[in-house]
C-alpha cells in the first residue's frame, strides 16, 4: 500500500535562517544536523528520526505517526516541514523527529 | 446557565470558545472551529479494537508460576489501572459535557470516554482469566490504601470543577452559602481556573501515571511472560497516547489565547500550580513503584530504575505543554520500553498486521487516467 502525500499540508517551520548554509557545492538534498557536539548527514528521502537512529542516536519515540509528540525535540535553527499535518501539539521551536522531513541545514537539542 | 440539551439560541458556533460559551445544539461538523479534534475523533475510530480479540490462555498459565512478589507487582498494576480507567471512563464526560461549546470537541470528549470504558472492560477480561475469583482483587480497589490515596489525586479536580459547574447551572454567578462548605464563590475565572486544572490533571493522569504499570507490564513480556496481557497493554498505551493529545491541545490552546482570551491570563497564573500537578504525580509513582517491589523486584525492573523512568517520562510530558523540565534524568533508563509502545506493530486481527490505524472497507478511489496505461484490451 502506497500513502499519497498531500501536497497542500505542507508546512514549513522556520527558527532563524541559518548562517551562511547552502553556500558552496554541497549535494542537493543532504542537511547537516548539528546535536550538540555531533553532526550527522540527513537526506529529505525520510523523516529525521530513522535517519538518527541509524546514526547510533536514541531518540524517545512512541507512536512513530505524529500524534504522541514524545518524538518532540528543540529546533534551534533551520527549517524542516511535515508531509502530512501532525496531530500532536508542535511548539513553536520544536519538531516531531518522526515525521519531520529536514529542509536546510539544522540544529536540533535533547532538554536543556 | 441551566445546562439545556438542545440550545433553542441561534448562533454562530463558530464563534464559541470551546468552554464556557453556549452549549451545544446542532451536531455539525461540516465546519469547525478547531479541526484537531474531528482528526482525533477519526483516528481513535480507526483504533477500535475489543478486549476479546486478544487470546489469554497462556496468560493463566504464566501468571501461576510467578513468584508471589511478582504475582503482587502485576495485581497492583492492574488494580491501579482498573481505577484510572474507572475514573476516565466517566469523568471526561460528567465534568466537560455540560460546559463544552463546540459541536466536534464535544464528540472528542464522548469519544475519548468511551474508549476509556473499552479498557475498563479489558481489565475485567484479564482479571476472569488470571485468577478464580475476580470479586477480591476488584473489593481491594476500594479499600488498598495506596490505591485510595491515588485515587484522591486523580479525582479532586475533576471532582471540584464538577460540584462548581452545578452550582453555576443552578444557582448562576454569585456567592452562595453552600451546608457544609461554608460560602462559596462562583464566577467564571475560578470556573474557568478549575477547569484549567482539570485538563492539566488528566494530561498528567494519562501522561505519566499509567507509565509505571506500562513498564511492568512490558517487562513481563521481555522475558515471554504475560505476553496476551502485554498485547492489550500496547492497545491501551496507543489510546492513551492520542488521548495525552488531546489535553495538550486543550491546554495549548487555552494558554495562547487564540481560543479564549480569557484563558491565556488564567494559564498563566496557573502555570506553577500545574508544575506541581506534574512534580506530585511523579513523586506519588515512585512511591507506587516502591509499593509494587515491597516483596522483591522483577528482572530488568526495581524501583529505581523506574523511579528513573518516571522522571524521564515526565521531563517529555512537561516540555510537551510548554514547561520546563523538572528533574535531573535526561536519559531513558528503560529504552526498551519505546519498542513495546511503538503503535505501527500492534496487531489485533491477521489483516491488520500491516498498519494498526486499519480502515475497514477502505478503498482507494484516486484513481487517475494514467494508472491504466499499461492496460490493453
Amino acid at each position: 500500500m502506497t500513502l499519497t502525500y498531500k501536497q497542500d499540508a505542507v508546512q514549513i517551520q522556520e527558527v532563524c535562517p541559518p548562517t551562511e548554509s547552502s553556500n558552496a557545492n554541497l549535494q542537493e538534498q543532504v542537511h547537516r544536523v548539528t546535536l550538540g557536539k555531533q553532526q550527522i548527514l540527513v537526506t529529505e528521502d525520510e523523516p529525521l528520526l530513522a535517519q538518527l537512529e541509524r546514526a547510533g542516536i536514541h531518540v524517545e519515540y512512541q507512536c512513530r505517526e505524529g500524534y504522541c509528540s514524545s518524538c518532540s525535540i528543540k529546533l534551534i535553527w533551520g527549517q524542516v516541514s511535515y508531509p502530512f499535518e501532525p496531530l500532536a501539539w508542535v511548539q513553536s521551536g520544536y519538531l516531531l523527529a518522526c515525521c519531520a522531513i529536514v529542509k536546510s541545514d539544522i540544529e536540533i537539542a535533547f532538554f536543556d | 446557565m441551566s445546562y439545556s440539551t438542545f440550545n433553542r439560541k441561534q448562533f454562530d458556533s463558530m464563534k464559541e470558545p470551546m468552554f464556557f460559551g453556549e452549549n451545544v445544539n446542532v451536531a455539525r461538523y461540516d465546519q469547525q472551529k478547531h479541526p484537531i479534534f474531528e482528526k482525533l475523533i477519526e483516528k481513535q475510530l480507526s483504533f477500535f479494537w475489543r478486549p476479546e480479540e486478544v487470546d489469554l490462555s497462556t496468560d493463566r498459565k504464566d501468571f501461576q508460576k510467578l513468584a508471589a512478589h511478582e504475582q503482587h507487582i502485576f495485581l497492583s498494576n492492574l488494580k491501579y489501572q482498573t481505577l484510572l480507567d474507572s475514573v476516565q471512563g466517566r469523568s471526561p464526560n460528567v465534568a466537560l459535557l455540560p460546559i463544552v461549546s463546540l459541536p466536534e470537541l464535544e464528540t472528542w470528549i464522548e469519544t475519548w470516554s468511551f474508549s476509556e470504558t473499552i479498557h475498563s472492560r479489558s481489565y475485567t477480561h484479564i482479571i476472569r482469566n488470571i485468577v478464580n475469583d475476580p470479586t477480591l482483587i476488584f473489593d481491594d480497589i476500594v479499600t488498598n490504601k495506596e490505591i485510595t490515596k491515588r485515587a484522591d489525586s486523580v479525582s479532586k479536580y475533576y471532582d471540584n470543577l464538577i460540584e462548581m459547574v452545578n452550582l453555576y447551572n443552578t444557582m448562576g454567578l454569585g456567592t452562595f452559602n453552600i451546608p457544609g462548605k461554608g460560602e462559596v464563590e462562583i464566577s467564571m475565572p475560578k470556573l474557568k481556573k478549575a477547569l484549567y486544572l482539570t485538563i492539566a490533571s488528566v494530561n498528567v493522569l494519562e501522561a505519566v501515571r499509567f507509565y509505571v504499570s506500562f513498564a511492568c507490564s512490558f517487562g513481563f513480556a521481555e522475558r515471554t511472560l504475560m505476553e496476551g496481557n502485554a498485547k492489550i497493554i500496547k492497545l491501551i498505551a496507543r489510546d492513551e497516547a492520542l488521548h495525552l493529545t488531546g489535553t495538550q491541545h486543550m491546554m495549548n490552546l487555552m494558554a495562547s489565547g487564540k481560543d479564549d482570551p480569557e484563558m491565556a491570563a488564567i494559564a498563566a497564573e496557573c502555570q506553577d500550580d500545574v508544575r506541581n500537578i506534574f512534580i506530585e504525580a511523579a513523586e506519588q509513582e515512585k512511591d507506587w513503584a516502591k509499593y509494587l517491589f515491597k516483596d522483591g523486584s522483577m528482572i530488568g525492573l526495581n524501583d529505581q530504575i523506574l523511579g528513573q523512568y518516571v522522571e524521564y517520562i515526565t521531563n517529555v510530558r512537561m516540555q510537551a505543554v510548554g514547561l520546563e523540565a523538572h528533574f535531573e534524568t535526561k536519559h531513558n533508563p528503560i529504552p526498551w520500553i519505546n519498542a513495546w509502545l511503538v503503535s505501527d506493530n500492534v496487531q489485533v486481527a491477521p489483516q491488520e498486521a500491516e498498519i494498526s490505524s486499519y480502515l475497514v472497507g477502505q478503498t482507494d478511489n484516486n484513481l487517475d487516467d494514467s494508472d491504466f496505461d499499461d492496460f490493453d484490451l
